[in-house]
């Protein structure tokens, strides 16, 4: 029933089609960045607006040229790309245990049910000054802010995720005698894996929005003490140039995940 | 006669926070060796829960379920339930998912186990499908492989919850040949549940026909038709009697 087939002359020609789609959104995304950054450039040479309040490409390109001959932009990035990262990962494996043992035990997430509804409610920045009295301020602080910011999401989706299993499969591993630990890593775990992908994506944006948020309340160092520091000096080229590494940064670790969830969608 | 799989007054409760729900009332009757049996009755009548208490999922309120003169145990290794969907896991092969009962019984290293799943996938026609991901393949070759599933495990009675009813018509047919091949070839002992007439008539020897909820039997027909296979079953003169008479007993 499966001969090797060659690929029909339609379908090579829908291939064709669909790779000249590619190119196209390709090059009209880059007329779109080209066009803004030129736009801006030209409106910041003419006067049209103010480059002291408004910044432009070229005083951006600039400013990071600066920070970095300097050495000081390495040392911020650097802070920041720690203790997001760090608050990601923590973030995630403590996140996935507690929604596991929330899944264990049926008690345990009835008690928990209310508590997690009010913390996931309660905007986490508002806990900000404990967090400084309770671990001090800089790295420290940030990254529990972090870790709060992306924790109590994580576990509602991935206790969602394990809940929501069909019934009928766990009741085909009792009916083969599985044991609970049986039906937790061969049903619950795999079943949940697009759900975690899920997570992980979510999460990436919260880690960032959590160290900016952290950085912002007391940092010494980090892309958001240095945005925070230039607008305070009205230096809005600083301000920018650190905005636009954010984005370069949070893109290249959403891309990090991209793999991963292509690798399991495979599966 | 050897009462193979036998049930003494059983009867079935559930609670729940607003009320008892009488689920079976009273049931009696028996399944001899490598017979096929079926179940027919309304929906809701109970049909599932008669399942889950002879795969030891429920207990009894009150009455016995015996196999074999023994009384069925939770987790009872004599025993493979077949659902109505084939429940395979995407992300695990036809050969990951054939094994995994063997797996969770730590019998997955256990050569000769091992040997008997490859020999069943090589008999129907599974074997070059082994390394594929259950949604290359179509329905009825899914449910096929749900059935080796169970089989693997070597049980000597198998429980079928509407098996088919989550195919289209046409590979129901055939899948209920292929499943009917199966458990005869195999030897197996066969309890199935549908709410299909002639389903029931072009499979079993014995139906048993409950009443509405609470279930008790109402009737129990001997069935013994001309023809090797299902389909050839539905042919014979005496199908459209026998399909009538259930009929009657079922409205
Ligand atoms: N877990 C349960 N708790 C309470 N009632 C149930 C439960 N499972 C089934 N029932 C009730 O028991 C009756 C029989 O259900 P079931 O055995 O699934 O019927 P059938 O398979 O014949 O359609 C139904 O009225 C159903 O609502
Ligand atoms: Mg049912």
């Amino acid at each position: 029933m499966k001969p090797k087939m060659n690929y029909s002359k339609a379908h090579a020609k829908y291939i064709k089609k669909l790779k000249k789609e590619k190119i196209i959104i390709k090059f009209w995304q880059v007329i779109v960045i080209v066009g803004f950054l030129g736009l801006w450039q030209i409106l910041a040479d003419t006067g049209a607006i103010d480059p002291f309040f408004f910044s432009s490409p070229s005083r951006i390109f600039n400013s990071i040229i600066e920070l970095g001959q300097s050495g000081t932009l390495f040392y911020h990035i650097w802070t920041s790309l720690y203790e997001t990262i760090l608050g990601f990962i923590l973030a995630t494996i403590i996140g996935v245990l507690i929604a596991i043992a929330l899944w264990w035990s049926e008690r345990l997430r009835k008690v928990m049910e209310p508590y997690l509804i009010i913390l996931n409610s309660l905007p986490k920045i508002a806990l900000g000054p404990m967090i400084i009295l309770w671990v001090g301020s800089g790295t420290k602080a940030t990254i529990v802010m972090c870790v709060l910011i992306c924790i109590v999401i994580t576990i509602i989706s991935m206790l969602n995720a394990f809940i929501s299993c069909d019934s009928d499969k766990v009741l085909l591993m009792k009916s083969m005698h599985a044991n609970k630990l049986q039906i937790l890593f061969k049903l619950i775990l795999p079943n949940a894996l697009p759900d975690f992908v899920s997570v992980l994506k979510i999460n990436v944006g919260m880690s960032w929005v959590g160290t900016i948020m952290g950085e912002y309340l007391s940092s010494k160092a980090g892309l958001g003490y240095l945005i925070n520091y230039g607008s305070q000096m009205l230096q809005l080229d600083i301000v920018m140039a650190s905005i636009v590494i954010l984005c370069l940064l949070a893109g290249g670790m959403y891309g990090l995940v991209v793999p991963f969830e292509k690798k399991c969608k495979r599966n | 006669m050897e009462k193979f799989l036998q049930y003494r007054n059983l009867s079935y409760y559930y609670q729940t926070k607003e009320s008892k729900i009488h689920a079976l009332d009273n049931v009696n009757f028996f399944v001899e060796k490598k017979n096929f049996a079926s179940i027919v009755g309304p929906s809701g009548c109970g049909k599932t829960t008669m399942l889950s208490l002879t795969a030891g999922l429920l207990e009894p309120t009150s009455g016995e379920i015996l196999l074999e003169g023994k009384k069925i145990e939770k987790n009872d290794s004599r025993i493979g339930y077949m659902f109505q969907r084939d429940h395979l896991f995407e992300w695990r092969s036809i050969w990951q998912n054939i094994i995994l009962g063997l797996e969770l019984q730590k019998k997955h290293k256990d050569e000769k186990a091992l040997s008997f799943a490859d020999e069943l996938l090589k008999k129907y026609d599974l074997y070059n499908f082994k390394n594929k991901k259950p949604r290359q393949l179509s329905g009825g070759m899914r449910q096929r492989v749900a059935l080796i599933r169970t089989l693997v495990l070597n049980p000597s009675l198998l429980l079928l919850d509407e098996p088919f009813s989550a195919l289209d018509f046409q590979t129901r047919l055939k899948v209920c040949d292929d499943v009917y091949e199966i458990i005869k070839s195999e030897e197996k002992t066969a309890l199935l549940v549908t709410h299909d007439i002639s389903e029931a008539l072009s499979m079993s020897d014995q139906i048993i026909i409950l009443s509405s909820r609470p279930a008790t039997v109402k009737k129990e027909i001997k069935i013994d038709f001309e023809g090797s296979t299902p389909l050839k079953k539905r042919e014979d003169k005496n199908f459209g009697k026998y399909f009538e008479s259930i009929w009657r007993n079922l409205s």
